[in-house]
């Protein structure tokens, strides 16, 4: 949303022809502008749409929280008698249709408003309902882990240009030598072998050799006293594993693309131009083919982010990291209905705003976007 | 090497690695260019001719690899063989774009499209001229403006998608042209152009050339401009050339067949109606395992079974200037060349038949065992 | 004519497959890819008669034990290939079990031994097992053979792997191929006909695209009600699988109806007035099909490695069906691992796998391709 009030204020600053604006004017051209007003409308429907696959989903498991509840409860040895089933469904709404309880739903996260119950005890417009589980506020629950969540992922993922760069840059310019070879072999293992087993053999190997088992992602000061800069070291220390096994499997697949990219943009003609004029192979390769073969992967970024999401939730469970996959996939057995909505929603959401900004970014880095308005 | 003489290629062999084995695509080439001259390389799509200019800036694919000799006469640093200079050294890099630069077939795809056009163009102004970025500007601008874009202030800040193809080739002839080469090497320049910016084109190149006194290898498919651009004309056939002489003698007189046909299939202003456009038959063969004979000869209407199929002619003088490589030729000069060959034919012959006779004699030695055995060949 | 030039002929005459083929033959790794994935997958077929024993057979005496030790030399004289059996003794002192190889008799490995009864392909009724024991040499019963070792119940891991690989096998491949048609199907008419229908299919599209596989997966399969039949299991994966596949494939066919729906062959057909199914399916498809197939190729190991991943939380496959997913819920903790490593031989077939549909990819896209 921030992208579009920043458009607007650029639209008013027109009339007092300021100097700011101008040279803003003569960099972008007005079809940045454009096409950039337009990726963020279209913002608007999709993450309606995938709020409504994100409902239906949550929806398909047969009965609900309260017939989950019961038979909990029933296996405790109380029983609740219909009536009070049923008291407890319009209680959560449960009793109403499918349509109109994802309205309600859709309606309390964007926008709650101030007289209502819920803001007088949370003082926050977004409700995202109640955690049956929990017995607390899904904001509150998701709130706990979605810092740490984002914070991981976003290490990884930069963990994972930092290694697939140089690799891919390295590969395509040394094709078929042995060290390409070698990474190709790697990358294909790393694709092959699923993450969770990885995750299993690298943790005993590092039991083996460190004598510590490093499960989870913090110690017990950690735990106690949150994550400051003295104990930061420990936490990354603990982050290798995830970083490797989440990290590995994308890392390949974006060495592979920007591998074949590079490979494509060095049989360009315009890299021979370049070269008949006389200029450097180095810089031939990072002037010329580089910077045209990383527009995919910039705007495969959702895709990555989608992917690492995906590809944590596993591993997480495995390592028993405190991320948001555990609880998602306890949310989703227990039927836990509005926090695994929220999960799978806040997620998605980060992957169309990854999405968004990567085209956005690339409107920036490839000029043919920006004439043809991302017609694409 | 003659001191008038900009480039001299000698025997001058490009051989590609491919999956299926070696595909020699130049087989021996010959010629020079003088100073400040147009010398016309012509001849067929795939019959060499790009690969032949690109070995002399060496820039090659990797997967070819050129051998015999490619002489330049650099100012610089005097007699220089390219073949000699590493592809990727410094050496070499001073000469292209510097001293010998070169203007490709397609202009759309020419230039990157992440850079602007002036970026592209002041690149190699900075590498070869001034590192300084105002005075580098200068001068790209100014070439810019003597191949005739206008508006040049706001076209260099432009990208290569804002750009007609015409403009586009203007463009690549000015960053051709930036640094004041000493040759020139135009690769179908006009090829992807319609024709009336092609006249264009070629007007600016002439005049050009006139203000810079460079020498051009003018690489076509087109006589006709050749006939407008060249001062001589070499006729190039499957990786070698077939017949060479200056362009006046070559439409006056032309000698090999396949230089006849190629005249021949230019349409004339004035011809009949009812006549019609003479053509050559088939297509350039594959220069894959080529078996040792005339490569035109499956295309050929005057070939002589016996001699033509049976060896490969060389290139001779006939006249001061004029060299052809026929057997088909009634020069006496080509005469001895048939001579030559025939005799060559004759030994080639006797040596395969007393072959022929050992590896019978060897198999009615060897044991009847093994060909019980033995797979059927 | 000489042989030389008809081969040539040969080469401009072939039609795409043929060439794709005669390429394809070149590209050594690919070749053996599929020689590995047609013995992965014969042996899925032959699972039965190749796995000495059954699904659910376990003795309890072998919880956890390693792959058994075939031995061949018995007391200094070559009999064959032959095991010990384990026998179980209680100290009477100190009560405590224990478990161990009973070197006096030997069991002798045959082959074509008679063992649990199945049907071959659901309808040959059989006994006969490829391998097996015999009796032992003083005529004792119940030696067992356990090639990749036991889990913690006792059961062959070798025979799980290969009866479990009549699901991991052909899941994946089942949902490539659902998804293949689906993906064509709509790809095709999002592209052909462009305008609003196809602004809402690249809509749902990138939304199917936007929710993070993994979790979408989770939601999906949190669905599968409890206590079905195998085949019905079976059936929701598939559809699972195939519901979150078919994006890539509908994008990979649209873009390519895009730039083709346009050329003159197209509008050629439509003025002779043959139908839009006609046009799509006769004249479009067949022109990037190979490509498809590379896609598809490509697209399979993601969804091994997927259902794996799933049936390994206990979302996927579930017991008593078996996937290697499954078999690998043995190997969950550092534990498992350091304890009985070789729980984690069904990740060997997993890997294989993925890197032979991998490496045939590759080389069917290297086939493909008319520039190399």
């Amino acid at each position: 949303m921030d992208t579009n009030v920043n458009v607007a204020e650029n639209m008013n600053s027109k009339k007092p022809k300021s100097t700011f604006f101008e040279v803003l004017k003569d960099f972008f051209g007005k079809d940045l502008v454009r096409y950039i007003i337009r990726r963020v409308l279209m913002f608007i429907p999709t993450i309606f749409l995938v709020s409504i696959l994100v409902f239906f989903v949550i929806q398909l498991p047969p009965g609900d929280y309260v017939s989950a509840h019961i038979s909990a409860l029933a296996s405790e040895g109380e029983i609740l008698t219909e009536d009070e089933a049923e008291a407890m469904r319009a209680e959560y709404g449960l009793d109403k249709p499918v349509i109109v309880q994802y309205g309600m739903w859709i309606r309390d996260i964007i926008w709650t408003p101030t007289d209502s119950q819920y803001y007088r005890i949370h003082h926050s417009h977004h409700n995202w309902k109640y955690s049956f589980a929990f017995g607390k506020n899904v904001w509150d629950v998701v709130e706990e882990r979605l810092g740490i969540t984002i914070l991981v992922t976003s290490i990884i993922m930069i963990f994972q240009y930092a290694v697939s760069i140089p690799i891919a840059i390295y590969s395509s310019t040394h094709q078929y030598s042995v060290g390409d070879y070698v990474f190709s072999v790697i990358g294909f293992l790393g694709t092959a072998i699923p993450n969770f087993i990885l995750a299993i053999v690298l943790m005993y190997l590092s039991y083996k050799w460190t004598g510590k088992a490093n499960v989870g992602l913090f110690s017990q000061d950690m735990m106690v006293n949150g994550i400051h800069w003295y104990n930061f070291g420990e936490f990354l220390k603990r982050l290798i594993i995830p970083i490797i096994v989440i990290g590995t499997s994308g890392t390949c697949g974006i060495i592979r693309s920007i591998r074949a990219q590079m490979l494509d943009e060095i049989g360009r003609q315009y890299t021979l131009t370049a070269r008949a004029k006389g200029v450097k192979e180095r810089k031939i390769v990072m002037k010329y083919c580089f910077r045209a073969a990383i527009n995919p992967t910039v705007s495969g970024l959702g895709g990555i982010l989608s992917s690492l999401f995906s590809g944590s939730t596993v591993t997480a469970l495995v390592l028993n990291m405190q991320i948001q996959g555990p609880q998602l996939l306890q949310a989703l057995l227990t039927q836990d209905m509005y926090l695994a909505g929220a999960i799978v929603m806040i997620q998605a959401t980060l992957v169309v705003v990854g999405i968004l900004l990567s085209d956005i970014a690339l409107a920036f880095l490839d000029p043919r976007i920006r004439y043809s308005g991302g017609s694409r | 090497m003659n001191k008038e003489n900009i480039l001299e290629v000698k025997d001058l062999r490009v051989n590609i690695h491919m999956m299926e084995g070696e595909l020699t695509a130049v087989r021996g080439v010959n010629f020079e260019i003088k100073k400040g001259e147009t010398l016309g390389l012509v001849g067929e799509s795939g019959c060499g001719k790009s690969l032949t200019c690109k070995a002399i800036l060496a820039i090659n694919d990797k997967k070819c690899e050129a051998s015999g000799s490619i002489k330049f006469n650099s100012d610089e640093s005097g007699e220089v063989e390219i073949l000699d200079l590493d592809p990727k050294g410094d050496a070499i890099r001073n000469i292209r774009g510097k001293q010998i630069s070169m203007i490709f077939q397609e202009p759309m795809v020419a230039f990157s499209p992440m850079y602007t056009i002036g970026n592209q163009i002041n690149e190699c102004t900075r590498l070869h001229i001034t590192k300084d970025k105002k005075k580098s500007k200068e001068i790209s601008m100014s070439v810019m403006k003597k191949v005739g874009i206008a508006n040049v202030e706001k076209r260099y800040n432009q990208y290569p998608h804002e750009f007609s193809g015409g403009m586009l080739q203007r463009a690549l002839i000015a960053m051709a042209l930036v640094c004041n080469p000493k040759m020139l090497i135009a690769d179908e320049p006009t090829t992807a152009l319609d024709v009336t910016i092609q006249a264009q084109i070629l007007e600016l190149m002439k005049s050009l050339q006139k203000d810079f006194n460079t020498a051009i290898l003018f690489i076509t498919h087109d006589l006709g401009v050749v006939a407008k651009m060249c001062d001589r004309v070499a006729v190039m056939y499957l990786g070698k050339i077939v017949e060479s002489a200056d362009t006046e003698t070559i439409y006056a007189n032309p000698l090999h067949p396949y230089t006849k046909g190629l005249i021949g299939s230019v349409h004339k202003i004035g011809g009949s109606r009812d006549e019609r456009l003479f053509s050559i038959e088939g297509t350039v063969p594959l220069a894959m395992n080529l078996p040792i004979r005339c490569g035109f000869y499956d295309r050929c209407t005057v070939a002589i079974d016996g001699l033509c199929n049976k060896a490969e002619p060389e290139l001779v003088e006939i006249e001061p200037g004029h060299k052809i490589a026929c057997f088909a030729c009634d020069h006496e000069k080509c005469k001895a060349e048939c001579e030559r060959a025939r005799k060559e034919i004759a030994e080639r012959e006797k040596r395969e038949r007393r072959k022929v006779e050992i590896e019978a004699q060897e198999a009615a030695m060897a044991p009847k065992k093994k060909k019980l055995f033995g797979r059927r060949a | 004519m000489s042989k030389k030039t008809r081969s040539k002929e040969d080469y401009y005459l072939a039609s795409q497959w043929t060439l794709m083929a005669r390429k394809l033959k070149k590209h050594k790794l690919a070749k053996i890819s599929l020689l590995v994935l047609a013995i992965l997958y014969i042996g899925a077929l032959f699972a039965d008669v190749l796995a000495p024993y059954g699904l659910d057979t376990f003795d309890s005496l072998y919880k956890d034990t390693a792959p058994t030790k075939i031995r061949c030399v018995y007391e200094g004289e070559f009999v064959g290939p032959y095991v010990f059996k384990k026998v179980k003794t209680t100290d009477k002192k100190t009560y405590t079990v224990n478990v161990y190889e009973d070197t006096s008799e030997y069991y002798k490995i045959g082959l074509f031994e008679h063992g649990e009864e199945y049907k071959i392909l659901g309808l040959i009724r059989s006994d006969i097992h490829l391998f097996g024991v015999k009796e032992g040499s003083n005529g004792g019963t119940g030696a067992k053979v356990f090639l990749f070792g036991a889990d913690s119940l006792g059961r062959d891991i070798f025979s799980r792997v290969l009866l479990g690989s009549q699901i991991s096998l052909t899941i994946p491949f089942a949902s490539a191929i659902i998804s293949f048609f689906l993906g064509i199907t709509i790809g095709s008419v999002s592209g052909y006909f462009g305008g609003a229908v196809d602004m809402v299919i690249q809509r749902i599209i990138e939304v199917i695209g936007a929710v993070p596989q993994i979790p979408l997966w989770m939601a999906l399969s949190a669905a599968i009600p409890a206590g079905i039949s195998t085949i019905k299991i079976y059936l929701y994966i598939t559809i699972i699988l195939s519901f979150i596949n078919w994006t890539g494939m509908a994008r990979i066919v649209r873009g390519k109806f895009l730039s083709l729906k346009n050329e003159d062959y197209v509008m050629a057909a439509r003025l002779a007035g043959v139908s839009t199914w006609k046009i799509i399916w006769k004249h479009l498809v067949p022109g990037f099909m190979s490509y498809l197939i590379v896609s598809l190729t490509l697209g399979i190991p993601g969804s091994i490695v997927g259902e794996t991943s799933m049936s390994y939380l206990g979302l996927g496959i579930k017991s008593p069906a078996t996937s290697w997913g499954v078999l690998l819920q043995e190997a969950s903790s550092v534990t498992d691992v350091a304890t009985n490593p070789h729980k984690l031989i069904p990740i060997i077939f997993v890997t294989v796998t993925v890197l032979a549909y991998n490496f045939l990819g590759d080389g069917l896209r290297d086939a493909a391709d008319p520039y190399k």
